[in-house]
C-alpha cells in the first residue's frame, strides 16, 4: 500500500514531478561535470605543468662547485665529478617510478668546432672554441626489471625546438644552437668538425637541425651523449640528471623537516607523491647524489594547482547549492499543494510519522532517478569541456555518481525537510474544510 | 499596453504578501540564483588576473642580452648598464622587477682561508631580485643586507665553502681581488646554488667591466598576450640589445593560462545557465500552484491577458528584489571567497551587480512563462478540484 501511494503520485501528476526532477537534473549534472572535471583536472594541469621542465636535478654529491650560468656549465672537463651512466635506469623502480615522467643526463665538454661550410672557421688551424653538450633524445634506458623506458631532453624540455630533425642516438649527428649557427654560419646538412683536445683528434658530425631554446643552449652544440663522453674521455659517465616528475603540490605537511616526523607520519610523507619525498627515493636509488628540487618550478606549479584546485571545488560547490535551493523551493511548493492529499490522510488514520515518511520516499525516488539522468548528462558535459580544454575526456568514474546520488538524496531530504515537518503537523480538519 | 489600475497594484501586492511563506521560498530561489551568478561572476574575472601574479613565483619572464650572445664563452659580450634606466618600471599598473646581472668566472675562498676555488659570481643590481630569481633563503641576517659589501651565496656554494650568514668570503679575477660579507644563503635548486650574489660595483671591478653588465632580467605580470606586447614594444626601444622572452616559462605559462582560464569560463558559463535553469524550474513549481488564482481571475472576468501581465509584474518585481539582495550576498561573499582562494580579496566588480540583477530577472520572467499554459484552465473544472 505504501508503495502504490508513492508510485502512485508519481503517475498520477508526471508534469509536476517531472519539473522537480527537471531542476534536480540540472543541478546534479552540474555538479557531475564540475566534479568529474575537478577530480581529473589535477592530474591534467600536473602533467601540462610539466611543460615548464624538470623540477629535480641530480648532480653528484662530492663535487667541485659548477661553473653554471644559465643552463650551462663552463668547467673543464677534467674538473669535478661525475655519475655513471648504467644507473640512471633505478630511477624507474623508485616507490613513485610511475611519477616519473622524463629525464635525460647532460654532459657539457670544452671543444674547438670548424666546418668547410664556414665562413671564418673552414680549417683545423682557425678552429673556435664552442661548447658540446651531449645528452640523449629518444632514448631506450634500460630498467633494473627488465622493461626499457623511452625518454630524452625533448622531453624533460618540451620548449626545446627543433628545426629540422632531432639526431639519432648512437649516430654522428648533432644539433646547433640557432645563434651559434648564425655565428659560424651553418646550417642543417653542413658537416662540423670537432674535437676537445690534441689526443682525441677531429670529429666529423653532421648538423641535423637547428635548435632554438631561448636560452645559452643556442650558442651551443647539442650531440648525442655517448659522442660527447668518447669526446670529453668520459665513457658512460654524466655531469647532471634532469628529472621531471609528477608530484602533488606542496602543504604545510610537506614542508615538516622529515627528520622531526613520528614513524607515522614519516610513512605518510613517504608515500605521497611530494617533490621531497620523490628526491629523497632518488637519492636512496642513485647513491652518492644530490638530488634538488628546482624550487621556481616546483612551487610556482603547486601555487597555481592548489589556487585552480580550491577554485573548482567552489564552483562544484556553488552549483550544488543553486540545485539544492531550487530543489528545496519545488518540494515547498509541492507540499502546499498536497495540504488536502495529507489532511485525507490523516483522517483516514495516518500519523505525521507515517505522512512524513511517505513524502520523504518519495522525495528520495525523485533524488535516484533525478540524480542519475543528472550524471548521465554531467558526464556527457564533462566530456565536452575536457575535450575543448584539455583534448582529452575525463574517465567516468562510478565512485562519481555515487557521490552524486548520495548528495542527490541529501539535498532533497534536506530541500524539503521544513516543508515536509510542517505538512506532518496539519491539523486535518481544517484543511478539509478547505480552510 | 494596459493601464495599470489602483487595483492591478492591489492584486500585486496581495499576490505578494498573501503567503509571506511562499514569498521567501521564491526569493530564496531567486536571490541564491543571483548569489551564485554574481560571486562566479566576479570570481572569475579577478581569478584570471591572479593568475598571471600567480605566474611570477616562477621567476623572470624575459631577458635583455647584448644582440651578439654568439660566444658562449661567459665573461664575453656585455650591455651598457645604463640601459637599466631605459626599462619602463610598470607594465599595466604592476611594477616590473628588473635585476642587471654581471657573471664573472672567478675564484672564492672563505675569509682566513688561502684556498681558492673557481666560481660564478654574479654582481647585480636593480629592484625585485627575490622576485627575479624565487628560492628559500634558508640563512637570514636582515641587520648586514644594507652593506654595500653584502653578498649572498647560493646553497651549493655555501656547502662547498662551508660559510654561513656572517662570514666574509674573498673573491678574486685575475689578481683583483674584493671581499663581502655572506648575508643570506639561497636555495633555488637551479644554476643560482652555485653562484655567489655580489653587488653589480663589485664584480665590475673584479671584472674591470666598469659600467658592463651581462643581461638584464624582468619578471613582467600579465597575460601571455600582453607580455609579448611588452617585450616587442621593449625590444623596439632598446634597438642594441637583443629582448626575448624566457621560452621554457612563456611558452608552458601561455599553455596553462589558456587551459585554465578556458576552464574557468568554461565551468562558469555552465554553472550559470544550469543555475537559472535550476531556478526556473524551482519558479515554474511553484507558479503553478497559482491554478487557483487564475480560475478565480477568469470566473469573474478577467482577460487571459490581463492575468498574465499580472503574473508577469510580479515576477519582475520578485526578480529585481532578488536579484537586488542576492547579487550584493554574492558579491560580497566573493570578495571573502577570493581571500579564501588567493590570499588576497578579489576586487568587486561594479559591471558584475547590473548584470547578475539583469539576469536573474530575465530568470525570473521566463519562469513565469509557463503561466501561459493557465490560458486553458477552466474555471469551472478547477473549482471543481479537477485537474
Amino acid at each position: 500500500m505504501f508503495l502504490r501511494l508513492v508510485a502512485d503520485s508519481f503517475t498520477r501528476r508526471p508534469r509536476r514531478k517531472l519539473l522537480s526532477m527537471a531542476a534536480l537534473a540540472m543541478g546534479m549534472a552540474v555538479a557531475t561535470a564540475a566534479l568529474s572535471v575537478s577530480l581529473d583536472v589535477g592530474d591534467r594541469l600536473a602533467q601540462e605543468f610539466r611543460s615548464l621542465g624538470a623540477n629535480l636535478l641530480v648532480t653528484p654529491q662530492a663535487d667541485s662547485l659548477p661553473l653554471e650560468i644559465g643552463g650551462v656549465d663552463y668547467r673543464p672537463a677534467n674538473a669535478g665529478a661525475y655519475l655513471p651512466e648504467a644507473n640512471i635506469g633505478k630511477l624507474k623502480t623508485i616507490f613513485w617510478r610511475f611519477n616519473i615522467m622524463a629525464f635525460a643526463p647532460i654532459l657539457e665538454a670544452p671543444v674547438e668546432a670548424w666546418s668547410p661550410a664556414s665562413k671564418h672557421w673552414s680549417s683545423p688551424d682557425v678552429a673556435d672554441s664552442a661548447i658540446l653538450i651531449g645528452t640523449w633524445s629518444d632514448h631506450s634506458v634500460p630498467v633494473p626489471d627488465g622493461t626499457s623506458y623511452e625518454t630524452g631532453i625533448e622531453k624533460t624540455n618540451p620548449w626545446w625546438q627543433v628545426d629540422g630533425r632531432w639526431f639519432t642516438e648512437g649516430a654522428d649527428e648533432c644539433l646547433v644552437g640557432t645563434a651559434f649557427a648564425n655565428k659560424f654560419g651553418v646550417k642543417a646538412g653542413d658537416v662540423l668538425n670537432i674535437r676537445a683536445n690534441d689526443r682525441t683528434g677531429w670529429r666529423a658530425l653532421k648538423v641535423v637541425g637547428m635548435l632554438s631554446t631561448g636560452g645559452p643552449e643556442e650558442g651551443a652544440i647539442v650531440a648525442p651523449l655517448t659522442i660527447v663522453q668518447q669526446l670529453a674521455e668520459k665513457p658512460g659517465q654524466y655531469r647532471r640528471l634532469y628529472v621531471s616528475a609528477l608530484t602533488k603540490p606542496e602543504d604545510a605537511f610537506a614542508r615538516k623537516d622529515p627528520k622531526t616526523m613520528t614513524p607515522a607520519e614519516y610513512d605518510t610523507w613517504y608515500c605521497t607523491p611530494y617533490i621531497s619525498a620523490i628526491a629523497l627515493q632518488i637519492s636512496e636509488e642513485l647513491k652518492g647524489t644530490d638530488v634538488r628540487v628546482i624550487r621556481r618550478v616546483a612551487e610556482g606549479e603547486g601555487n597555481v594547482l592548489t589556487r585552480v584546485r580550491m577554485l573548482l571545488w567552489l564552483v562544484t560547490f556553488a552549483s550544488l547549492l543553486a540545485a539544492a535551493l531550487a530543489v528545496g523551493a519545488s518540494a515547498a511548493a509541492s507540499v502546499i499543494e498536497r495540504r488536502t492529499e495529507i489532511g485525507l490522510m490523516k483522517a483516514l488514520g495516518a500519523n505525521s510519522a507515517l505522512v512524513g515518511v511517505l513524502l520523504a520516499a518519495e522525495q528520495l525516488l525523485l533524488a535516484i532517478v533525478g540524480g542519475g539522468i543528472g550524471y548521465a548528462i554531467g558526464i556527457l558535459l564533462a566530456r565536452v569541456l575536457g575535450e575543448r580544454i584539455f583534448g582529452f575526456a575525463p574517465e567516468p568514474r562510478l565512485f562519481v555518481l555515487l557521490v552524486i546520488l548520495v548528495l542527490a538524496a541529501i539535498i532533497t531530504l534536506l530541500g524539503s525537510a521544513f516543508p515536509l515537518r510542517k505538512a506532518s503537523r496539519y491539523d486535518p480538519a481544517p484543511i478539509l474544510r478547505g480552510e | 499596453m494596459m493601464r495599470a489600475t489602483p487595483m492591478f497594484w492591489r492584486i500585486i501586492r496581495r499576490l505578494l504578501t498573501a503567503n509571506y511563506g511562499r514569498l521567501f521560498v521564491i526569493l530564496l530561489a531567486l536571490g541564491a540564483g543571483a548569489a551564485v551568478t554574481s560571486a562566479l561572476l566576479n570570481l572569475q574575472i579577478d581569478a584570471k588576473k591572479r593568475l598571471t601574479t600567480e605566474f611570477r613565483s616562477l621567476g623572470a619572464n624575459v631577458i635583455v642580452a647584448p644582440r651578439e650572445t654568439t660566444t658562449p664563452d661567459a665573461n664575453g659580450t656585455t650591455l651598457d648598464e645604463a640601459l637599466m634606466a631605459q626599462l619602463p618600471t610598470h607594465h599595466e599598473a604592476k611594477p616590473v622587477p628588473a635585476v642587471g646581472f654581471l657573471y664573472v668566472i672567478g675564484e672564492v675562498a672563505k675569509e682566513g682561508t688561502v684556498q681558492f676555488e673557481p666560481a660564478v659570481i654574479a654582481g647585480t643590481e636593480g629592484h625585485g631580485l627575490t622576485e627575479i630569481r624565487p628560492g628559500r633563503r634558508t640563512e637570514y641576517l636582515a641587520s648586514l643586507e644594507q652593506d654595500p659589501f653584502a653578498c649572498e651565496v647560493g646553497a651549493k656554494a655555501a656547502a662547498q665553502f662551508k660559510v654561513h650568514a656572517g662570514d666574509s668570503l674573498r673573491l678574486r679575477d685575475q689578481g683583483r681581488e674584493e671581499a663581502c660579507k655572506v648575508f643570506a644563503v639561497v636555495a633555488t635548486g637551479g644554476a643560482e646554488d652555485t653562484q655567489i650574489f655580489a653587488s653589480l660595483k663589485t664584480a665590475q671591478t673584479l671584472a674591470e667591466l666598469s659600467g658592463r653588465i651581462s643581461l638584464i632580467q624582468l619578471s613582467v605580470t600579465g597575460t601571455p598576450t600582453s607580455v609579448n606586447a611588452f617585450i616587442s614594444s621593449l625590444g623596439k626601444s632598446l634597438p642594441g640589445a637583443d629582448v626575448h622572452g624566457i621560452k621554457q616559462l612563456t611558452e608552458a605559462e601561455g599553455r596553462i593560462y589558456d587551459r585554465i582560464s578556458g576552464l574557468l569560463s568554461a565551468t562558469v558559463l555552465l554553472v550559470l545557465f544550469l543555475t537559472s535553469l535550476c531556478v526556473m524550474a524551482g519558479m515554474s513549481n511553484v507558479a503553478v500552484e497559482r491554478k487557483n488564482d487564475v480560475g478565480l481571475m477568469k470566473a469573474i472576468g478577467g482577460s487571459i491577458r490581463r492575468v498574465v501581465h499580472l503574473f508577469l509584474t510580479e515576477a519582475i518585481l520578485l526578480g529585481i528584489a532578488g536579484g537586488l539582495i542576492g547579487s550584493a550576498i554574492g558579491l560580497a561573499a566573493s570578495i571573502w571567497l577570493g581571500k579564501a582562494v588567493f590570499g588576497v580579496a578579489a576586487q568587486p566588480r561594479l559591471i558584475v551587480y547590473p548584470v547578475s540583477v539583469a539576469l536573474t530577472m530575465i530568470t525570473s520572467i521566463a519562469s513565469a512563462f509557463p503561466l501561459r499554459r493557465l490560458a486553458s484552465i477552466r474555471p469551472a473544472s478547477v473549482f471543481r478540484g479537477e485537474e
